[in-house]
């Protein structure tokens, strides 16, 4: 017991550390005035001290219904998981419960599993072109829409329409659309002065690029949503100082809006790309993976393998496997956002 | 050389007019103050100098040449902001240099201009700084360097002085007015502050609703407003407004304010009789404890230090001020008896409408 | 070139190229609608038919009402039920669209006023919405079959509920941001108690991005898919289900029925779209844009 302060000093650290703490809630917070009719001095400790008990109360009182859901909700489903993937079990294989135990012969299995590799190069080809997709032609009809013209009003309700369309009725939509005697064709033959046969719900080659013009039709509102509320926030004297400095149109686009805008534009990034990662209606209702395996991308997989296969325990292991690759993601896509914050925090303070 | 004329310059925002017809020239070198409270159309005016809104109507011309069609960069002028509009992702050095950048200068005499012009405005410090590090002074000083160094014919500066406060409005204003000295290039300079303008304007253009409504040197505008609106705004505190009527008694003209009686000077002999506004500034009324025309007595008593401003009630919102010089406390209290004295080339008459009556 | 024929060529631009977004974007739901009202033979003719010259509603009569008699065609589906689908969707989507703005906006009130998440955790607190739900569903499905959860409505609405909190914490965050303590501290020294001040003048200024946040929420329940596929797919049974119903059946595709169920469930989001369309914005910048 030879610690530098003493061995008697771990109340008191403890009564430091409870005071600093609570210190730190409220300098942290903005605090709020109360009225109070007693000495202002006097009073003050104490009322800190209940005020920071008040704050305690209510963040528990608030967080308490999700903590609870995701307890009993999530957590037992995540052991269950876990258990499936160290005991493999069918459902052919009597109960569940009677498994037997595989070790990490599952997770071997999956991590060496083309079929998986193939899904995850799928899943990110998917995710990636559609939230460049999106963002592109987001991006644009922001910039061509964040100055009020005649006409703004009605282009900006109907530009929002898609991102209100249910996603299953997109891919009914879309097949009703595409198939090869269909109206697109039809039209693009009209357009184009010769007979065009885009086979766009066949195609083994098509298929991912087919749902893929789907989730950007469908999703493009978002990031078009997200760039006006950016544009419309910068502040417009720079632009004008650099307009009477000498710089055109592209110049302030490059060296002003776009640098400004940067937060924002990683922001539509991030959220599109990982909701794409998960979208799953479009693509399973209308290929249900297929051809072959051409659309089968991560959610396709996980779903074929459990409820087509039934091969509970693979699926598990594989929904492990790509649970850590997603949590990876996001962890790092949080990273890059508070950086993102925090420079924007500084550039305007 | 940029001489620059406005010809009946009109500017609507849908239906509203924010500037009716303005004609304007301004000369070479001038420093000229667009003055007037807020929604006058001062701020749209110096905008379609700048060449941010177009002009409804009307012609701009700078050098003979008309620029209405002209994009902003084209037109040989910088221009300072109100909220100082610096590149918040940039340094100040980058901030200063990006005008030369613009311009296609040579990186050498880039970084030579961009130290030249620090050294000049006093930010040297600053210029590996980024805005966000930098007060509200320094970002205006910063601000005017990034303009300066482009080396404009003309400055446009909107309001740039009123987001600080009044003692660092004071200290910018004199080092606008030495820039102005040393540069001599031509300055026209938008505020609401008829301190500012008073202070710095070679001329001063009064703006109401849109359009001139006088426009003068600043002595001029001071000693000979030709409106009640001219006269109210210029002047701190502002000119005592008496609303009353002219009536004739015993066959001489007499203004009537309330209990208030005084004689109309024989200058104004053409004032008919009815309603009408006396104005007289505060500095101009004569006090005194012995005698004089009008008796009233003292409400309240401001000393200033230098001066003493003292409060007589009075009919209508504003009570009537009076300033003294010194601080003489001992002579004047609040609810004394005194004897006020207007002279008579001191005082302005203006009729129902607001026009100077001569 | 001058300054107005500038302008007039990016006038022409800008309202050529947003014209043929407009026509990409309206064109699939114009077919929608167009396709509901087409009698059968329509359904897949070469040339397509645009507009039907002999316009039915047959398919929503059939679809709505599920009467065989209005089904002038051998594909009858009469066996579904759309209402009770309406029903069950309108269910869940509001209750745990409201759970998660009451809830999501204390949170975010907390936060905004007492830091009481750190910005670490709130952002840990997107994962609940980032991490696809696919890696989870099955042995939750097991989980709620324990639970007698599986097929309830309860059951929808505690992982709907877990999974839009994220976002209703973050956009309500933003508009409470907006409102200036000031305003509170001010009510405070005039005598209202923290109650009174959150009800009489923090809840007015935000009103409209709540009601923004929950109309956004509500669209992503109301259009789930893979949750309820798996969760709750022959009992409760919501909108989006129902509608891949159509689909199965071996006597190919019935494009009218489907289109007809589509319309009646998209048009209600549309009109709520519609409402939010300006609010919108502010809510989704997600403190990465400054006022």
């Amino acid at each position: 017991m030879s610690h530098p302060i003493g061995g008697g000093s771990f109340f008191s650290e403890c009564v430091i550390f409870n005071a600093r703490s609570f210190d730190l809630t409220l300098s942290q917070g903005r605090k709020m005035a109360t009225v109070d009719h007693a000495s202002e001095n006097r009073g003050q400790p104490q009322r800190q001290l209940t005020q920071a008990r008040a704050i305690t109360r209510f963040k528990w009182l608030t967080l308490s219904p999700i903590v609870a859901i995701f307890v009993v909700v999530l957590v037992p489903a995540l052991f269950l998981q876990l258990y499936f993937s160290f005991f493999g079990w069918t459902v052919y294989l009597g109960s569940w419960w009677e498994a037997e135990f595989v070790g990490l012969e599952l997770f071997e299995e999956v991590l060496t599993d083309e079929r998986l590799g193939w899904s995850i190069v799928r899943s990110l080809y998917f995710s990636i072109g559609s939230t460049i997709g999106c963002f592109i032609i987001g991006f644009g009809l922001a910039l061509l829409m964040y100055k009020p013209f005649r006409g703004n009003g009605l282009y900006y309700i109907m530009f929002i329409i898609p991102m209100l369309t249910v996603p299953i009725v997109v891919a009914y939509t879309g097949e009703m659309l595409l198939y090869q005697k269909g109206p697109v064709n039809g039209i693009l033959s009209w357009i184009l002065g010769r007979d065009i046969n885009v086979i766009w719900l066949a195609d083994a080659d098509l298929a991912l690029t087919t749902v893929m013009m789907l989730e950007i039709w469908n999703w493009t509102p978002f990031s078009f949503i997200i760039m006006m509320a950016g544009l419309a926030s910068l502040p417009k004297e720079p632009q004008e100082a650099a307009q009477i400095l000498g710089a055109g149109k592209l110049r302030i686009f490059w060296e002003v809006q776009l640098p400004l805008l940067r937060p924002v534009i990683i922001l539509a990034l991030i959220l599109r790309f990982l909701e794409a990662m998960a979208e799953y209606p479009k693509i399973w209702s209308l290929f249900q993976g297929g051809p072959g395996s051409a659309s089968e991308t991560i959610p396709v997989l996980i779903y074929l393998t459990t409820w087509n296969y039934f091969e509970i325990s693979k699926g598990a292991a594989m929904s492990y496997v790509v649970m850590l690759l997603m949590i990876a993601i996001v962890l790092a896509a949080i990273w890059v956002l508070r950086r993102e914050k925090s420079s924007l925090d500084k550039m305007y303070n | 050389m940029s001489r620059i004329e406005l010809k009946s310059l009109r500017k609507e925002f849908g239906s509203t007019v924010a500037v009716k017809s303005l004609d304007l020239q301004i000369e070479d070198g001038e420093f000229l103050v667009l003055v007037g409270p807020s929604g006058c159309g001062k701020t749209t005016t110096l905008r379609m100098l700048a060449g941010f809104e177009d002009p409804s109507d009307g012609e701009i011309t700078m050098n003979g040449s008309i620029v209405n069609d002209l994009e902003p960069r084209d037109r040989d002028i910088g221009m300072v902001f109100q909220s100082h509009a610096l590149f918040p992702h940039k340094y100040i050095y980058d901030n200063i240099e990006f005008g030369l950048r613009m311009k296609n200068v040579p990186e050498a005499e880039r970084r030579k201009a961009v130290e030249d012009v620090a050294e000049m405005v006093h930010i040297t410090p600053l210029l590996n700084k980024r805005p966000a590090q930098c007060s509200g002074g320094e970002s205006q000083r910063v601000a005017l360097a990034r303009t300066l160094v482009t080396h404009p014919s003309t400055f446009l500066l909107d309001e740039p002085l009123s987001s600080l406060d009044a003692k660092l409005r004071r200290e910018l204003r004199a080092e606008v007015d030495r820039l102005h000295t040393e540069l001599k290039k031509t300055f026209i300079y938008v505020t609401h502050d008829q301190e500012e303008a008073m202070t710095l304007a070679d001329r001063i253009v009064v703006m109401n609703e849109g359009e001139i409504e006088q426009e003068g040197s600043p002595m001029e505008i001071y000693s000979n407003p030709k409106s009640y609106f001219v006269a109210d705004f210029f002047g701190s505190p502002s000119m005592n407004l008496l609303d009353g009527e002219v009536i004739s008694k015993e066959g001489k003209a007499v203004f009537q304010h309330g209990q208030m009686e005084i004689s109309v000077p024989d200058t104004y002999a053409n004032l008919g009789s009815g309603k009408v506004t006396l104005g007289i500034r505060p500095e101009h009324v004569v006090v005194s404890t012995a005698d004089g025309q009008i008796p009233e007595t003292i409400d309240l008593v401001e000393p200033m230090g230098k001066d003493t401003l003292l409060y007589f009630e009075a009919e209508g919102e504003r009570p009537f001020v009076v300033i003294v010089e010194g601080l003489i406390l001992d002579d004047y209290k609040s609810g004394q008896q005194v004897q006020l004295t207007f002279p008579d080339d001191k005082v302005y008459f203006f009729d129902e409408a607001g026009q100077r009556i001569r | 070139m001058n300054k107005r024929t500038k302008k007039r060529i990016f006038e022409s631009f800008r309202y050529s190229t947003l014209t043929i977004w407009l026509l990409i974007v309206a064109f699939p739901l114009f077919w929608i609608v167009s396709t509901s009202f087409k009698p059968d033979a329509e359904w897949f003719a070469w040339p397509p038919v645009y507009w039907s010259e002999t316009p039915t509603l047959a398919n929503y009569a059939n679809v709505w009402t599920g009467k065989e008699e209005y089904a002038d065609t051998q594909y009858i589906q009469s066996m579904q039920k759309p209402w009770v689908a309406l029903g069950n969707s309108t269910l869940i989507a509001f209750i745990s669209t409201t759970l998660a703005v009451f809830f999501g906006s204390l949170i975010a009130y907390g936060v905004s006023r007492y830091q009481m998440l750190s910005e670490a955790r709130m952002f840990q607190l997107l994962m609940l919405r980032m991490v696809p739900p696919i890696v989870i569903v099955a042995p939750l499905s097991l989980h709620y079959s324990t639970l007698k959860l599986l097929d309830t409505h309860l059951g929808l609405i505690l992982v709907y509920f877990l999974t839009t909190l994220p976002y209703a914490v973050w956009m309500t965050k933003s508009f409470i941001d907006e409102v200036p303590v000031e305003v509170e501290q001010a009510a405070e020294i005039l005598g209202a108690s923290k109650l009174r001040t959150i009800w009489e003048v923090v809840l007015p200024l935000v009103r409209s991005g709540l009601v923004a946040t929950f109309l956004f929420i509500l669209i992503l329940t109301w259009s789930e898919y893979l949750l309820a596929l798996i969760l709750s797919k022959t009992e409760v049974v919501t909108l989006p289900i129902e509608l891949s119903k159509y689909e199965g059946s071996t006597e190919g595709r019935v494009y009218g029925r489907q289109a007809a169920l589509a319309v009646g469930i998209t048009i209600p989001l549309i009109i709520i779209g519609l409402f939010i369309s300006k609010h919108l914005a502010r809510g989704f910048s997600f403190g990465m844009v400054r006022k």
